[in-house]
């Protein structure tokens, strides 16, 4: 359950919740609406989404070895759809712990944070198209989360959010 | 051309099996715990651990250590088939097909979520035979008696088991540093127990564990 609601539950334990209490049940409500209509989308277009950006990171990286760009590619795959999870259930905790903490280390063992840091530069510009702005912005902070663990420090060059 | 499709169809493109909210299942209102395959778990109070650390130095003095990393050992074995095949099973591959990388992580996650610690491998030292376990925060470690040498003897049988089914070789585990004397950390040497005999009178002579792997290496 979101935290947020969890927490209004709580306090209608002892009294009914006052008005404000029902206006911010209201937001959430709403959200979780949106919400799901992104996860929806992502689900949905999951092949439309990373068909593109295969064809732009072997333009990228045409010497690449393609069972490299695979891994990668299987990575972000992942991360995507736990992301969208993570978005749906509003907790970070369930991305650290679901997938960044045990895929960061892999990633750095393989040296592969440009490929990734390349294909993470492809896959937003790409949900910028796929997604309305307000769709994007409730998935970004998770994206964010996402890149922060896996490509650390690294600058993103073309990531404009 | 790589085709999406075909990736989602190939790519099981699972995440953490070990993630500790999946992972540790079960009816807390009846006292029971399992993992996410339904075997069962078992919580260790303290208290427990305390009266078996307590009791052994009771019964058999200072052989208490020899009957721990025994029963590490025995603990050990069982825990790397389990270990084997949940993983196979859950990734769809033997643990042979594993990268040596995805393996580790594996290994690592499943520690911390059974509340052992965190542990890290370094493989410095792989030329020259030896491989090193460090573990932080090691549950054994705290409620461990003070004394004056390592006391992970638990952690050591399961390590020295572990790594002997996983390389086929049989190989013996040694604790040089140890939380319950004050170390940031506690140090872990894996080799063949031939190469491993004299570590045990250097540690009894205070050397600490950098100079212990220096001797080792030039051994």
């Amino acid at each position: 359950m979101q935290s947020d609601i969890e927490t209004l539950v709580h306090k209608a334990e002892e009294d009914y919740l006052k008005q404000s209490d029902i206006e911010l049940f209201r937001q959430q409500a709403a959200s979780m609406q949106k919400c799901l209509e992104t996860y929806e989308c992502l689900r949905d277009r999951e092949i439309a989404i990373f068909q593109p950006i295969v064809e732009q990171l072997v333009k990228t990286y045409p010497q690449e070895n393609p069972q490299l760009l695979e891994k990668v590619l299987k990575h972000w795959l992942s991360v995507l759809r736990y992301c969208a999870m993570a978005m749906l259930l509003k907790n970070p905790e369930y991305l650290e712990y679901r997938i960044l903490e045990w895929l960061s280390d892999i990633v750095k063992a393989h040296q592969m944070q440009s490929l990734e840091s390349t294909l993470y530069e492809l896959l937003f510009s790409r949900l910028s198209e796929v997604l309305t702005k307000e769709q994007l912005s409730l998935l970004q902070p998770f994206l964010e989360q996402a890149r922060t663990a896996l490509l650390g420090t690294l600058e993103p060059s073309l990531v404009g959010g | 051309m790589i085709e999406v499709a075909q990736l989602l169809k190939d790519a099981s493109s699972l995440g953490n099996y070990f993630a500790p909210d999946v992972y540790v299942q079960g009816d807390y209102e009846f006292g029971l715990i399992e993992n996410r395959q339904g075997s069962r778990l078992i919580a260790l109070p303290e208290v427990l651990l305390q009266a078996i650390y307590a009791a052994l130095e009771k019964e058999v003095g200072s052989s208490a250590g020899i009957v721990l990393f025994n029963c590490g050992r025995w603990w050990g074995k069982n825990f790397y088939r389990r270990f084997g095949e949940e993983l196979s099973k859950y990734y769809d591959k033997p643990l042979a097909h594993m990268e040596m990388v995805e393996f580790l992580q594996c290994f690592k996650q499943c520690w911390k979520t059974h509340g052992w610690g965190r542990i890290d491998l370094d493989f410095d030292y792989y030329q020259q035979g030896f491989a090193i376990a460090k573990i932080w925060d090691s549950a054994f470690a705290k409620i461990a008696p003070q004394e004056n040498c390592p006391t992970c003897f638990f952690e050591s049988g399961i390590l020295s088991t572990f790594f002997s089914q996983l390389t086929g070789c049989d190989l013996y585990c040694i604790q040089t540093s140890c939380e319950s004397m004050g170390a940031d950390c506690n140090n872990f040497i894996l080799g063949l127990s031939e190469r491993l005999k004299p570590v045990q009178s250097w540690l009894k002579e205070g050397q600490n564990h950098t100079a212990i792997m220096e001797r080792l290496c030039r051994s």
